[in-house]
C-alpha cells in the first residue's frame, strides 16, 4: 500500500467538484460567525469593560463547543454511506473485483472523510484568530481542543465506515451513526450520571466509588476533556487518576474506538465475498 | 503468474461447483472447461445460475462446494491473482456519474496498479476500440446508456486481461447499441481472448460464440460446440450445399449416402440433413466433387439457438 491512494483520490475529485463542498464549508464558517458574532453583541451590551477585554475567555470556548457539536452531527455522514453508497449505486462488484486490497479501500474511504473534516476544522482557524486576539486564553488550550477535536472526528469518521460496511442501505447506516456519536457523547455521561443517583439512592450519601466511575465515564467525553482543559475545573481529591487531565484519557480512549473500528472494517472487508 | 497460465490448459474449469441461499439451490454441480480462446455462450433463463456462476467466477462470491480455477489460479484461495487474469462486466453496474470518462477509466486503471505512463496509453487504447474516444473528456453522467455500457467494457479491457467474464453485456440496450456491443465483443473474440458471455437473448450469443452452455434450475443441461449439440438432439446437423446447374445430380448422388437423412432443394441450393460426425463433413465434399458435381458452396449451418434452447429446456425458472 502506498500513500497514493486511487480511492482517496477518486472521492476527493468527486467531493470537491461541484457546489456542494464549498457551500457546506462556507455554511458552516458562516454558522459558527453568526453564533460567534451574536455571543460578542451580548457580551459587549451586557458584561462590564474588564468581562469585555477578556472576550476572547468565553467567545474561544463557545466556538470551540459549537464547533464540537457540528462535528458530531457532520463527521458520521462524511463515511457512513462509504460502502452504502458504492453497494446503492451497484460499483460496488467493480471495486472488489479489482485488486484493491481491503486496506487500500478503507484508507481512501476513510482518508477522504478525514480530509473534507479537517478542511471544515481549519476553516474556522480565522475565527478562532480573531477569538484568540480578543485574550483571555491560552494558545496550548486552544491547541488542545483541536487535538480533542480532531481525535473525536477520526473516531467518528472510523465507527461510520465500519457501520458503512455493515448496513446496507445508505440513509440507515448514517441514522446509526449518528446514533452512536450520540451514544459516546451524551450516552455515556447518561449513563454515568443514572449510576452516580442509582448509588446515592442505595448508600444514602455521595458514594466515592460511584463518584469515581461517574468521573472515569465521563473522561471518555470529548466536551468534558475540552470544559477541564480550557476551564481548569477542579476535580475532588478522592477522584482516581486525578493527576492525569481529561483530554489525554479522552484522546486515547477515542484512539482505541478508532483502531477497533478500523480493525473490524477491515476484517468486514475481508470476508466481503460471504455478504456481497 | 505468467508461467501457471501458461502452464494451465484450460483457462476456465469448474468441477462440481454448487451454490447455496440459504437452502435454495442456485447452481448444481456445474462442470466446465474452456480452453484459451474459446468464446462460450452461457444461454439460461432469468434465474437459472448464470449471474451468480459469473459471479462466483470473478472472486466475488465464494461456491459452497466444488473447485473454481481461472488461468490455473483458484478462485477461492488466490482471488487476487484471478482478478489480474480477468476482465468483469456485471450485469447491471452503475458508474460514478461525477466523474469525467477518462477519470473513471482513470480510477479502475489506478485499481489494477498501472502506472501513470501506462494508465495513460492503456486509457487511450480502449477508448479507440470501444469508440469512444470523442467522450475522453465528457462527464459519465452525460453518456447514452450505450455509451455507459460500452465505458464499462472499457473498463474492463483496461488492464488486458486474458478471460473476459461479461454479464449481459447488452441488456437494456436499444437495438442500435445492441448491435455495436455485439460488434465489439466480436473483436474481442478476434483478439483472442477467451470469453464467458452470458445473456438470454439467444440470437445475440449465435454469431460469435464457439461453444455455449445451457444452464436451468442451476444445472448445466448441456454443453459443447453448437453443431455438435444439434447433431446431439437432433441426430443431424444441417448442410447447405449450392451447386451450379441442376441440383438433380447432386440430389441423386446425396441419395446414396447413409448419413444423409434427408434432402430439399431451392432452386441450386440443397439443404441435407447430415447425421455423421461434424468434422467428417469433408468426406462428403469430396465424394460429391468426385461424382461430378460442380459445387459453388459448401457450408455447415448452424442450427437456430432458439430451437435448440426451447428443445432443451422445460421452462423450470422462467
Amino acid at each position: 500500500m502506498t500513500l497514493w491512494n486511487p480511492i482517496l483520490i477518486k472521492e476527493m475529485r468527486t467531493r470537491m467538484r461541484g457546489k456542494r463542498a464549498f457551500l457546506v464549508l462556507t455554511g458552516y464558517v458562516l454558522v459558527l460567525s453568526m453564533i460567534l458574532g451574536g455571543f460578542y453583541v451580548a457580551i459587549n451590551r451586557a458584561a462590564p469593560v474588564t468581562v469585555v477585554n477578556q472576550a476572547g475567555g468565553m467567545l474561544t470556548p463557545v466556538l470551540i463547543y459549537v464547533q464540537m457539536a457540528l462535528i458530531c452531527l457532520i463527521a458520521p455522514t462524511f463515511s457512513a454511506s462509504a460502502i452504502s453508497s458504492e453497494r446503492e449505486q451497484q460499483t460496488f462488484d467493480l471495486l472488489i473485483a479489482s485488486l484493491a486490497r481491503p486496506s487500500t479501500i478503507l484508507v481512501g474511504k476513510v482518508g477522504a472523510a478525514l480530509s473534507y473534516l479537517l478542511l471544515t476544522l481549519f476553516g474556522s482557524l480565522p475565527l478562532i484568530a480573531l477569538t484568540y486576539s480578543l485574550g483571555g486564553i491560552a494558545l496550548r488550550d486552544i491547541a488542545i481542543a483541536y487535538l480533542v477535536m480532531i481525535v473525536a472526528g477520526i473516531a467518528f469518521c472510523s465507527t461510520s465506515f465500519l457501520w458503512s460496511t455493515l448496513i446496507r442501505r445508505g440513509v440507515l447506516a448514517q441514522l446509526v451513526s449518528i446514533g452512536t456519536v450520540i451514544v459516546l457523547v451524551a450516552g455515556i455521561p447518561a449513563v454515568s450520571l443514572f449510576l452516580s443517583a442509582l448509588a446515592n439512592n442505595f448508600s444514602g450519601g455521595q458514594s466515592q466509588s460511584a463518584m469515581n466511575i461517574v468521573f472515569l465515564l465521563l473522561r471518555t467525553n470529548p466536551f468534558a476533556a475540552i470544559a477541564t482543559q480550557i476551564h481548569g475545573i477542579p476535580l475532588p481529591s478522592f477522584v482516581w487518576l486525578r493527576e492525569i487531565p481529561f483530554w489525554i484519557t479522552q484522546v486515547l480512549f477515542y484512539l482505541v474506538v478508532t483502531a477497533l473500528s478500523l480493525y473490524l472494517s477491515v476484517k468486514r472487508l475481508e470476508r466481503v465475498r460471504k455478504w456481497i | 503468474m505468467e508461467n501457471t497460465e501458461q502452464q494451465s490448459s484450460s483457462m476456465i474449469k469448474l468441477e462440481h461447483v454448487y451454490k447455496y441461499y440459504k437452502s435454495f439451490l442456485a447452481v448444481n454441480d456445474l462442470n466446465l472447461e474452456l480452453g484459451r480462446g474459446e468464446v462460450f455462450g452461457f444461454i439460461g433463463p432469468n434465474g437459472a445460475g448464470k449471474t451468480t456462476t459469473i459471479k462466483m467466477l470473478s472472486t466475488l462470491m465464494l461456491p459452497t462446494q466444488g473447485e473454481l480455477t481461472i488461468g490455473g489460479y483458484s478462485v477461492v484461495r488466490e482471488p487476487y491473482e484471478v482478478r489480474r487474469l480477468i476482465g468483469y462486466m456485471p450485469d447491471s453496474f452503475g458508474v460514478y456519474e461525477d466523474l469525467l470518462a477518462w477519470e473513471y477509466l482513470d480510477y479502475f486503471a489506478a485499481l489494477y496498479k498501472m502506472g501513470p505512463a501506462e494508465r495513460k496509453r492503456a486509457i487511450s487504447d480502449v477508448l479507440e476500440l470501444t469508440d469512444l474516444t470523442a467522450k475522453r473528456d465528457a462527464q459519465v453522467m452525460s453518456l447514452s446508456r450505450g455509451m455507459k455500457q460500452r465505458l464499462c467494457l472499457a473498463k474492463t479491457l483496461l488492464h488486458d486481461p486474458s478471460v473476459l467474464l461479461l454479464d449481459e453485456p447488452a441488456s437494456g440496450l436499444d437495438p442500435h447499441a445492441r448491435i455495436e456491443i455485439r460488434e465489439l465483443i466480436r473483436e474481442l473474440c478476434r483478439m483472442g481472448k477467451t470469453v464467458l458471455v452470458s445473456s438470454h437473448i439467444l440470437t445475440e450469443l449465435a454469431d460469435f460464440c464457439t461453444s455455449i452452455g445451457i444452464i436451468e434450475a442451476g444445472r448445466m443441461l448441456v454443453a459443447g460446440r453448437i453443431d455438435e449439440i444439434t447433431a446431439q438432439l437432433t441426430g443431424h446437423v444441417m448442410i447447405e450445399i449450392t451447386v451450379k446447374g441442376d441440383p438433380v445430380l447432386a440430389m441423386d448422388a446425396l441419395a446414396e449416402r447413409p448419413e444423409i437423412k434427408r434432402t430439399t432443394s431451392d432452386g441450386r441450393t440443397i439443404h441435407a440433413e447430415y447425421s455423421g460426425h461434424p468434422d467428417d463433413a469433408d468426406e462428403l465434399l469430396e465424394y460429391l466433387v468426385m461424382r461430378g458435381v460442380r459445387i459453388l458452396s459448401f457450408t455447415r449451418t448452424e442450427a437456430d439457438l432458439e430451437d435448440i434452447f426451447l428443445k432443451i429446456t422445460r421452462g423450470v425458472v422462467a
